[in-house]
């Protein structure tokens, strides 16, 4: 179901619950009685990012590719208030964007320009990194269902906020501390938006 | 764009062996967690399964025991 209940699991697994179970193909197999939905093969590489500089990489391209998602996605919409709300996520993905590039140049290297910023993101990404096309495929959505995508959106930001929850936790510096705090809040809203856009469809 | 790997994993059950662990355990030693929305979950929800939507898990997790299996759907 848009991996929701997998990126809950982690969560729940970062917060030190001990014996943590998605249930694979969710309510779907419950209701099917067969085991359907994605799995989570290949997904495992990742072993969280050790240090600041990685950090702020993964964190760009992360909201690089949420914004690339919601653009594709309100490309794809047919309803105007999913359409609506993921150009203006998207435009906020942007601002984070320039709030996580800031953070880089204050913690890592004040004199990096934009562009060397942005290549090293992508080199960073193709080392071990999906296309978007392959991420998507890794949950299956089926985009052509409204409730699935803005369930997916919902996984990704959500596996955003648990990033930036899990690096608030080891960060000090009380500046880098207070933007990944507002950043983390503002995936959190977007979150609830979602939400109640689920509701309404 | 290429999407960073930035899953960690976590364990799956499928079907029967979430059907299974539920049998095996008295209903309050486990957890069973539906992170969908509401309506969703008065649509259907496998039985004694608790509400949490994804959006209030972070707030929320301390809700529940981390000491318990805890099945996520």
């Amino acid at each position: 179901m848009g991996g929701r209940s997998r990126v809950a699991a982690q969560m729940l697994a970062g917060k030190g619950f001990k014996q943590v179970y998605n249930v694979s193909g969710g309510i779907k197999a419950w209701k099917s009685k067969t085991a359907v939905g994605p799995q989570t093969s290949g997904m495992d590489l990742f072993q969280g990012p050790e240090t600041a500089k990685e950090f702020l990489v993964i964190a760009y391209s992360l909201e690089q590719g949420l914004q690339e998602f919601y653009l594709e996605m309100a490309g794809k919409a047919r309803n105007d208030a999913v359409k609506d709300l993921f150009h203006k996520l998207a435009d906020i993905e942007v601002k984070h964007k320039d709030q996580v590039f800031e953070r880089y140049q204050g913690m890592v290297d004040p004199e990096i320009s934009r562009e060397r910023f942005e290549s090293m993101v992508t080199v960073s990404a193709l080392e071990g990194g999906l296309t978007t096309k392959q991420y998507l495929d890794q949950f299956d959505p089926d985009l052509s269902v409204e409730t699935e995508v803005v369930s997916m959106a919902m996984s990704i930001e959500a596996q955003a906020l648990d990033l930036y929850q899990r690096v608030a936790g080891q960060v000090t510096d009380p500046d880098a501390l207070n933007v990944l705090q507002q950043i983390a809040k503002e995936e959190q809203q977007h979150l609830e938006r979602l939400g109640k856009l689920m509701d309404t469809l | 764009m290429k999407w960073m790997q930035f899953l960690t994993p976590v364990k799956s059950k499928n079907f029967n062996e979430t059907k299974q662990m539920i049998s095996d355990h008295d209903p309050d030693e486990i957890t069973i967690l539906d992170v969908r929305q509401p309506g969703e979950y008065k649509d259907s929800h496998i039985p004694g399964a608790v509400l949490i939507p994804l959006a209030e898990l972070s707030d929320r997790a301390a809700e529940l025991d981390p000491e318990k299996p805890t099945l996520v759907y």
